[in-house]
Order: C-alpha cells, then structure tokens, then sequence
C-alpha cells in the first residue's frame, strides 16, 4: 500500500456535531496501545489551524451547523475531510428529525467516507490512510 | 413522618390532606426474577389546584423526595403532566415509585413551579416549557434549554396538533416519501 | 491577584495534545482573578430529537435501536429500561434466564465505562501515560463482550421479553479468565489512582458537592454516592436479576472512612463499583437458572402483540453514570408508541455542576467537570467574563487542559522539593 511512502506525520482535528459518541470512543480506542495508529505518525490536535485532516462525527444538528462551517475555514489547505459513522454519512437511524440540518456534505465536501455505527477502529485507520494517500496526491506537484 | 409507609397508607395519607384534590389512584405491583421480590409504583391522579399542596405532602412523607422527571402526554383536548418521584430510597427493597399525574387543558396550559420546593426540578420544568408549550409559573430561568435559539416560537415538538414540527423536517433526497 | 485578561492570554499550544472525551455543552464562567464566581450552563448541541423519532417514526421494536444510539458509551442501560417500561406497558414477562443475562451484560458495560472514565481522568489531570494504559486494560472488556455479544459497542442484545443471544456453558470459562485478570489487576489500579500523592493533591478537597446539594439538586449516581448518599436502583428498587442479590450503595467511608464529597472520592466510588461488578458477574453466572431467553421468539407475532397493547409503563434502571429513568405510554391500534420521556443520568448532574465549579480555580474546572462523568458529547469552549475587568475572552478546551497539566506539573515540583 505504500506505507512507508508518507514524508510527514498526519494531524488530525476531531469535531463532533452532535453524535452519541460511539463513533468518538472508537477513534480514541484507535489511537490507543491496542491498535496504536500513532506508530504511522497519526496524531490528534487541539486547533483546527494545525490540521491536515478534519475528522467529523455525528449528524448535524442545527446548533453545531454554524460551528462545523467556522472550522472547515480554519483548516489551512491541502486538507482532506473525513466522516466517521454511518449518521454523518447518510443519515443512519436519524436520517429525519426536526433538529437536524442531514448528513455532513450537505454543508462541507467530503473526501473519505467511514460507515459504520460505530465503525470499528481498524477501519477508521483504513479510512485515515486513505485520506492520507489523497492528501499525498493533492499535494504532488502539476506536471509540466 | 419519616418512618415507612405501606403503599395504601401513602394513597390514604394524600387523600386525607387533599380532600376531593385526588380523583384517582392506583396501585400496581410486580413479581420479579426467580426469589418473586415485589416492585410497587403508586400513581395518584390530581387537580392542578391541588397540585402544590401535593408536592408539599410529598416532602413531608421523604425529606428530599426524589423528582426523576416530569413526562407530558399530548391527548387532543389536554395534555397530561407526569411528576414522577420516588420516596424511600437508600434502603434494600424499599423504594416505591410515585407518580402524580395532572390534566391540563390546552386553553389555559399552565402549571405552578415547584423549584422553591425542590431545586432539582429547574431543568425538567424548562425542558417541559420548550418542548410542550405549558407554561410554567414563576420559574426563575425560563430560557431554552435543548432546542436552539432560532428555533421558531410556537412550535412544540411534543405535540400532535398543527403546532408539531412538520414543517421543520429534513427528509433527504434519497429517502424520499411518495 | 492582578486582574483576569492580563495573566490567562490566549496563546496556541505547542506539541500534539490528546482531546480527550469531552462532551460539546457550553460553559459560561464568570471569574474574579483566578477564581470562579458564577456558572452558567448552556446545553443542547447534541439534541436530535429522538422521542419526536421514536413516537412518530419507529415502531416499538425499532425504537430499542434508537434508544441504544442516544449514547454510545452507557450503551446497553438506555435499552434495559426502554424494555421493562414496555413490558410493564404491554404485560410481558420476561423468563428468568433472560434476566440474568441482561444483568451480566450490564455489569460488563459498567467496569468499561468506569475503565474508560479513569483513562479520561488521569488525561485531564496530565497523566497521559496512565490514559494509554488504562485503556489498554480496557481493551479486554471490550473483547470479552465482542465474545459474548458480537460487538464491542452497539450490541443489540436485548428484545422486548428477553434477549437475543444466550451466553451457554462453553463461554463461561472465558468469562472467568476475564474477570480473573481484572481482580488481579484491581491492585494495581488502587495503587495508582488512590495512593498518589499528585493525584490526591489535586483532587482532594476540590470540587465538593455537599450532600445536602446533592439531595435538594437530585444528582444521581456516583456523582451522589460520593457525597454520601446511598441512591442506588439495584439496591433500593432492584429490578431483573438484581432483585435476587443483594448490592448495597458505594460511598467513600468504605475506604477512607469518611465522607467529603469531591473528586477524589468519586474516583474510590467508581473503582470499588468495578469491583463489585467483578463479583455480580460471577455470582450470575453461579446463579444462572435453565430456560428460555424470549418470552416470544418470533419478531412477527411480538409486533403483533405490541400494536394491540395499551397502558403505561415506567422503566428505572442503574447505569454506569446514575439513574436512567423511560416513561412509555402505549396505544391500542397504533404502530407508534403514544409517549416516550428518556431522562439521561447527567440530566440531573448537570445541574450541580455550579456547585461543583463555584469558589474553584479554573485550573481545576476540566477534572472538576469530568468528574461528574458527562456524557452528551464534549465541551467545546468555555466563555469566561472577567468581573474586574468586564472583560470577555474565550478559553477553548485545549486551554483548560492546558492549564490545568501545569498546575500539576508546579504540584510535582513542589512535592519533589520537599
């Protein structure tokens, strides 16, 4: 797959709008001694504007819409946006609700999607690669 | 009072304090798991002018009863308020569930507060408000809780009548209904 | 004490930092120099509107689904008494292996929480590599109930009249061997957690919660054990399988033989109730009678017998973080349910949390409000209003975490020095 291809370490900002935090613990079990993404240099940030990758769970709801948008802006580019869990995907068992503005490309575009509910955490690491090899290729200069 | 009731001396206890305040009551038990030990829950049905007394009378039976939340029901005409609490905890098998119940009629949908009693109750009597348009008097903090501030006025998600929240909803466009 | 805007400026970390577990709810401080005078709380970011769901969308059965993803960490405790307020609605009962089962799936889903609870502690007071490890540990509760259940978090075990899997013979001694290596661990968790003195520095006698408080606010669950009140629904109105033992409330004088209230006294509640449920797993796998698991195997005839049932039923259950209350009314002749009322545990919680934070620094406001456990997914940013200076600068959580490492890290010091 090219593992050993990546030049640099991949920050990851987490933001959730509004999930059950399934998904949440999962990405945290991810990082953790078990399945240990941090050896590849995966790590979690604390600012958006550090960001390479914006990790998104859960289905909008109308209080964090606003929110989400403001740190879309903030993640300098190249960025890459991934949804982790089957409610920011398409909808999953909230697909219709009064509070809720739909999944999350209905307000930023979407680069990997993650289903699951909650996904386990070797395919949250498959998704982060994923993200990272488009980011790699984002970022490879335009042939002449 | 503070030493245990049965279950029908607290329904007798209410009546003698209320008077005609109680219209109904009930008593349900329950067996459970292999050893058959019993579950009581008393629900005590209630006129809203009754009802502060009650809460009072509830305290006198437990110092700090404890209030789990208050449950409303939309029924045409009236909606239905639940306080649900529970008195005699602390002690193995002992706790009894107490629920009293309140009809309101949707023209004059009004409750008084009960936070001077019980501070616990802020929330559930705010959630109450937003969620089902009763309006609840003299409550101290009467902001939205749950739903956001733009929310429009006059919408009450709780409810089954014109003021529900069709109008609000996002059905995506690969789940549409015919 | 100069003045609030000159000493906490708004500077960006250097180096990763791990975000740990925070729920998004707002939190408005009002502070004078360093400490906190005023809070105010302001939720709702997470509002879906599941009852709205669950009465006009979802029949009964389906609902058990929705209630699993109203949080995916109590994952288990929201379906129990979704379950016992329908089957007291519907006037199904459920055979007495089922309940024995469901117990011990519960139990599991509390020594995780707790685990996962400890991890998030430990980060929030600076002890990152204590969060690595804790929840390595926790990884074998995680794999133990993916034996029993099929999945780690949402498991779908429960239906209404029993449960869908049976845990048969030939699993026991897998069990065994798990809970084996929790009690022989459980040492080492004291040892770190509770005989630490950085630990003790920064948790005893901060964020107290008188039990008067406690009594007059409703607070539930550890939150109220630890301040010396024994509300616990397995002991006071045991309901399933706990009807049959006896479980008696944790407090803190079972250890320190005192009762203060603040957040070290949280920590012994929730690590004794992992040992507890250590020992009611093993006694429900002693106990476990033969029998059915449903009391109506097939979903077809169950939907039928739920569309004709009609009454109210009123589930309590205990989970990890207090008392989790459903209120169920049914129909006759109605797919939907006609009422639905969840009451999440850190509903009632939350409103101590002014008690908790007042008088405090803001150094101490992140393990302050960890320790009441919330779970309605992350603090995202506190605003705090300077009454000196009529001020208003806002704190992000990466700040507060900030802060409140180095406070730990000047504890140290000090400590060493001495």
């Amino acid at each position: 797959m090219g593992l050993d291809s990546f030049k640099r370490a991949l920050w990851v900002y987490h933001l959730n709008t509004g999930s059950c935090n399934g998904c949440d613990i999962e990405i945290l079990a991810a990082l953790t001694p078990r399945y240990d993404a941090e050896r590849f240099g995966i790590v979690l940030v604390g600012s958006p504007r550090h960001a390479d990758v914006l990790l998104v769970t859960g289905p909008v709801t109308r209080q964090m819409e606003s929110r989400l948008k403001r740190v879309y802006a903030q993640v300098p580019e190249p960025k890459m946006v991934m949804v982790v869990g089957s409610c920011g995907t398409e909808g999953g068992v909230f697909h219709e609700s009064y509070n809720l503005i739909g999944p999350v490309d209905q307000c930023i575009p979407v680069d990997v999607y993650v289903p699951g509910c909650p996904p386990r955490p070797e395919a949250i690491i498959e998704g982060v690669v994923k993200a990272w090899l488009k980011l790699e290729k984002a970022q490879e200069p335009v042939a002449a | 009072m503070n030493e245990v009731l049965s279950p029908e001396q607290v329904v007798d206890s209410f009546k003698a304090v209320l008077k005609d305040g109680v219209t109904d009551s009930k008593i349900y038990r329950r067996e459970v798991a292999v050893k058959k030990n019993v579950f009581t829950s008393i629900w005590i049905d209630l006129k809203r002018e009754a009802f502060r007394r009650a809460v009072e009378h509830v305290c006198e039976i437990q110092e700090y009863p404890h209030l789990a939340i208050i449950s409303s029901a939309d029924l045409g005409d009236e909606v239905e308020l639940i306080y649900h609490f529970t008195i005699y905890y602390g002690r193995h098998l002992q706790e009894i569930s107490l629920g009293l119940r309140v009809r309101l009629p949707k023209s004059d949908l009004s409750i008084p507060t009960i936070t001077d009693i019980i501070p616990g109750a802020l929330f559930t009597e705010r959630e109450t408000q937003e969620m089902m348009g009763v309006e609840v008097v003299g409550i101290p903090d009467g902001r939205r809780l749950f739903i956001p501030d733009d929310f429009p006025e006059g919408v009450y998600p709780w409810r089954k009548d014109d003021t529900a929240p069709t109008d609000l909803l996002r059905v995506l466009p690969g789940r549409q209904q015919e | 004490m100069t003045s609030g805007a000159t000493t906490l400026r708004y500077t960006i970390p250097v180096g990763p930092i791990h975000p740990a577990l925070k729920e998004p709810i707002r939190l408005d401080l009002t502070v004078d120099g360093e400490e906190i005078v005023d809070v105010d709380v302001a939720v709702g970011q997470v509002h879906r509107g599941i009852e709205w769901i669950g009465t006009n969308r979802n029949n009964a059965i389906q609902n058990i689904y929705m209630a699993e993803r109203v949080c995916g960490i109590c994952n288990l405790c929201h379906p129990f008494a979704y379950i016992m307020a329908v089957e007291q609605a519907a006037g199904i009962d459920p055979p007495a292996r089922a309940e024995y089962i469901r117990v011990i799936a519960a139990e599991m889903e509390r020594i995780h929480s707790h685990l996962l609870w400890a991890g998030v502690a430990a980060h929030e007071i600076g002890f990152d590599s204590i969060f690595h490890l804790v929840w390595r540990v926790r990884e074998e509760i995680m794999d133990l109930m993916e034996f029993i259940t099929g999945n780690r978090v949402t498991k779908a075990m429960y239906q209404i009249g029993g449960v869908r899997r049976d845990i048969t013979e030939e699993q026991f001694p897998r069990i065994t061997q798990s809970l084996e290596y929790y009690k022989s661990i459980f040492g080492q968790l004291k040892t770190v957690f509770l005989d630490d003195i950085t630990v003790k520095m920064r948790t005893r006698n901060v964020g107290i919660l008188p039990t008067e408080d406690a009594l007059k606010l409703t607070a539930v669950g550890p939150t109220t054990r630890a301040s010396g009140v024994p509300k616990d629904v397995r002991q006071d109105q045991p309901y399933s399988a706990y009807a049959d033992m006896e479980v008696k409330a944790v407090t803190p004088d079972m250890i320190t033989g005192v009762v203060v209230g603040d957040v070290y006294d949280r920590i012994i509640v929730r690590l004794l109730e992992v040992k507890q449920s250590i020992e009611i797993i093993q006694q429900c796998l002693v106990q476990m009678p033969p029998g059915d698991i449903l009391a109506e195997p097939k979903p077809a005839k169950l939907l039928n017998m739920l569309k004709k049932a009609e009454g109210e039923g009123v589930g309590r259950a205990e989970a990890p973080r207090g008392e989790v209350i459903h209120y169920v009314r049914m129909q006759a002749d109605s797919d939907y349910l006609a009422t639905w009322k969840i009451r999440a545990p850190t509903y009632p919680n939350l409103m101590s949390i002014p008690t908790i934070l007042m008088a405090g620094q803001i150094a101490d406001v992140p393990i302050a409000f960890a320790s009441i456990d919330p779970c309605m997914s992350c603090t995202n940013r506190a605003i705090v209003v300077d009454r000196k200076s009529h001020k208003s600068f806002v704190l992000t959580d990466e700040e507060l975490h900030r802060l409140s490492v180095e406070k730990t890290r000047k504890i140290e010091a000090e400590s060493h020095d001495q």
